[in-house]
């Protein structure tokens, strides 16, 4: 599934294998862990990609190779056209000034020790290009007007903000180069319920602002659903079905991504009643010792003999491909069929 | 009832001043019953649940009013000794975040059999056995052989089943949930909240479920009360609040959820941050939040009212919050 608009961002191929040691002095590997383990998607431009997945599945490792934190083992990671896992020195460095991200914890991301016009301001002294020495610090408070912060709160320290504030501090940073790509790990995971909504608005605000392209990484799906024009699910290190946001949650083929689905709680109690609920059993494989064939097949009802034989490409499937309906989407299942779990119009059924 | 607490105040003295956990919080719940408290961090929901138990840290928090009743005997009179019988037997807790609420030193098998030696006198043999049996229980997979594990070597679905077991061990009245499956991912959340459910039933327990989560809420609970700033500003039948909620902040909370037919548009937000503990805004600790705030927010604390026999609000302006449905 490509996406709508021009691409900004295409992913190919994309692994990240960490190896696994033992001893001391005399390393010797004694096996791998396979974090990311053949991803391929694109990002358009202006458009949001959802990535869901549960912890372990590797969507945290993907957002930091798409920053350049980390170097993949195999694949590439075009941006505008140019393979950026390929770049070093001055062009790796002007790359990076595109590609900026998000973090989960407000807390942890923030060095204490500095003002918020120094943690802002700090992407200048990286890249003193992008803004003269004498404008930095209009260009800080004008951040942080944008994402909706007194400018005057410019010397003041983290532990002073809320967990909220200290969110738009980071959104603030993450903006000062003006870049074209935002990659949000877990924007909003860390934050009270009522504050949420704040942060999530402020996104989508500044992405029409700025003409910003998100890959946003959540475990909340109906935070995800609402932000994305397109989702993946993500699987032990692959996606297992990628498509538009009404294709996945409305129409998924993938039993993961019903299951997944089925078991996220619905704010309506009248829906206890009459919803399915898909338990998986056992716990996600160890990322070191993954299974043959479909990964997904140890915890899969519907699995049979050529699921631990054949990997499933990520396709459209076979039996969706002559319909031009919503079920045809990619979905990487042998078995694929489709299968409404949550309630269409229900769906976070609220009062008034 | 199997527990009613009664218009309980805590309070923490800190270098800073006096922060106000909770002011005046009543809630009751029945055996069998799940009661659902809602709140947000520093609502004061997980103080009023240790104070139920009996595991708050005495200083710096302090109880300095109300009662606690447990089978219609207030704790709060009990001497430790006596108050220690209780805890265990008589109730229990199921904590967020297992890996740290679990001894590391000591395996599995050891810290669950310790509660049949210390309150039941069994030898260590016998309450190994019972250890297994429990851990069957709550189905963890071969458990003859994982009993002698130590937490690390579990996944966190698996540890939380631990948590439970142990929560389980003496057959309580009344188990306390805090946040117990917020660490966990959705699919391990609803294979715990399940397995939650069925052992309510079968022993008949009276369950009392911290949490921030609207979703896990509308699943399992009969009764919501919902805090903020150390007080329950609603408190109401599940079907009830859902349906229409008797107050601007439980309306907003509910509002500010992503809905379908939303989508694309700017989400509901409440504006503003939680209080501070320390200087709770005099009037409605809510009113500087509040879309509906008035004069009279600004100066009146609003009292609990009687919104139906079975509901309550504390809102000056309840009946306008419940009619009011498309604003």
């Amino acid at each position: 599934m490509t996406s709508t608009t021009e691409p900004i961002l295409e992913v190919s191929g994309l692994v990240k294998h960490y190896p696994l040691t033992r001893g001391i002095l005399f390393k010797k590997q004694v096996g791998t862990v396979k974090a990311v383990d053949g991803v391929d998607f694109t990002l358009g431009r202006g458009e949001t990609l959802g990535i869901v997945g549960e912890s372990g599945c590797g969507k945290s490792t993907l957002a930091k190779m798409l920053c350049n934190l980390e170097k993949p083992t195999a694949g590439s990671i075009r941006f505008k056209g140019e393979d950026i896992t390929r770049l070093s020195g001055k062009a790796l460095k002007a790359v990076r000034r595109n590609i900026q991200m998000v973090f989960q914890d407000p807390y942890t991301s923030l060095n204490p020790r500095m003002t918020v016009g120094d943690i802002i301001g700090e992407p200048y002294e990286i890249h003193p290009e992008a803004a003269p020495k004498g404008d930095r610090r209009r260009r800080v408070q004008e951040l942080l007007d944008v994402v909706g912060l007194n400018p005057e709160y410019v010397n003041r320290y983290p532990h002073q903000f809320s967990g909220g504030q200290r969110q738009r501090i980071g959104i603030a940073r993450g903006l000062a180069l003006r870049p074209e790509v935002i990659v949000a790990d877990e924007p909003v995971s860390a934050l009270d319920v009522s504050v949420q909504a704040q942060v999530i608005n402020l996104l989508d605000r500044l992405q029409a602002e700025f003409e910003l392209s998100y890959l946003v990484i959540a475990h909340d799906l109906s935070i995800v659903r609402h932000i994305s024009d397109r989702v993946g699910v993500m699987y032990l290190g692959r996606i297992v079905e990628i498509g538009r946001d009404a294709e996945i949650y409305d129409h998924p083929t993938h039993p993961y991504t019903q299951a997944l689905l089925s078991a996220v709680p619905v704010p309506d109690p009248d829906a206890r009643e009459h919803r399915e609920r898909i338990i998986l059993t056992g716990d996600v494989p160890s990322p070191t010792n993954i299974p043959s064939g479909c990964r997904f097949r140890t915890r899969c009802w519907k699995a049979q003999e050529r699921c631990a034989r054949e990997v499933p490409a990520l396709a459209v499937p076979s039996r969706f491909r002559s319909t031009a309906g919503p079920a045809a989407h990619d979905s990487a299942c042998h078995f694929a069929e489709e299968k409404q779990v949550v309630p269409a119009e229900e769906h976070g059924n609220g009062p008034g | 009832m199997l527990l009613e607490v009664r218009d309980l105040h805590v309070e923490f003295r800190t270098r800073d001043g006096i922060a106000r956990a909770v002011n005046g919080v009543s809630y009751g719940v029945d055996a069998g019953q799940t009661l659902a408290v809602l709140g947000e961090s520093g609502s004061g929901k997980s103080v009023t649940a240790q104070a139920v138990m009996g595991i708050l840290d005495m200083p710096p928090g302090r109880i300095t009013g109300g009662e606690i009743l447990f089978r219609g005997q207030d704790l709060l009179k009990l001497k430790e000794e006596e108050r220690r019988k209780v805890r265990g037997a008589g109730m229990a807790m199921i904590f967020q975040d297992a890996l740290s609420a679990l001894n590391p030193v000591l395996s599995v098998g050891d810290q669950l059999g310790e509660m049949f030696v210390v309150h039941r006198g069994m030898s260590k043999k016998d309450a190994r056995a019972r250890a297994v049996e429990l851990m069957e229980r709550v189905r963890i997979p071969a458990a003859a052989e994982r009993v002698r594990d130590y937490p690390h070597q579990f996944s966190g679905g698996m540890r939380q089943r631990i948590m439970i077991a142990m929560a389980l061990a003496l057959e309580p009245a009344l188990v306390i949930a805090d946040e117990p499956t917020t660490a966990l991912d959705v699919t391990v959340q609803a294979q715990i909240m399940d397995l939650l459910a069925e052992l309510q039933r079968e022993y008949a327990m009276g369950l009392i479920l911290i949490t921030h989560d609207l979703g896990v809420v509308a699943d399992v609970a009969d009764q919501i009360a919902v805090m903020y700033a150390g007080r329950i500003v609603e408190q109401a039948p599940v079907h009830d609040l859902y349906k229409a909620p008797a107050h601007p902040y439980t309306r907003g909370l509910l509002d500010s959820i992503p809905r379908l037919d939303h989508k694309g548009q700017e989400l509901y937000a409440i504006k503003g941050l939680p209080p501070n503990l320390m200087d709770i805004p005099p009037g409605c600790a809510f009113n500087p939040r509040c879309p509906m705030a008035r004069d009279v927010c600004r100066t009146d604390e609003p009292p609990l009212y009687e919104v139906s026999e079975e509901r309550a609000s504390a809102c000056h302006f309840w009946r306008e919050c419940l009619h009011d449905l498309d604003h």
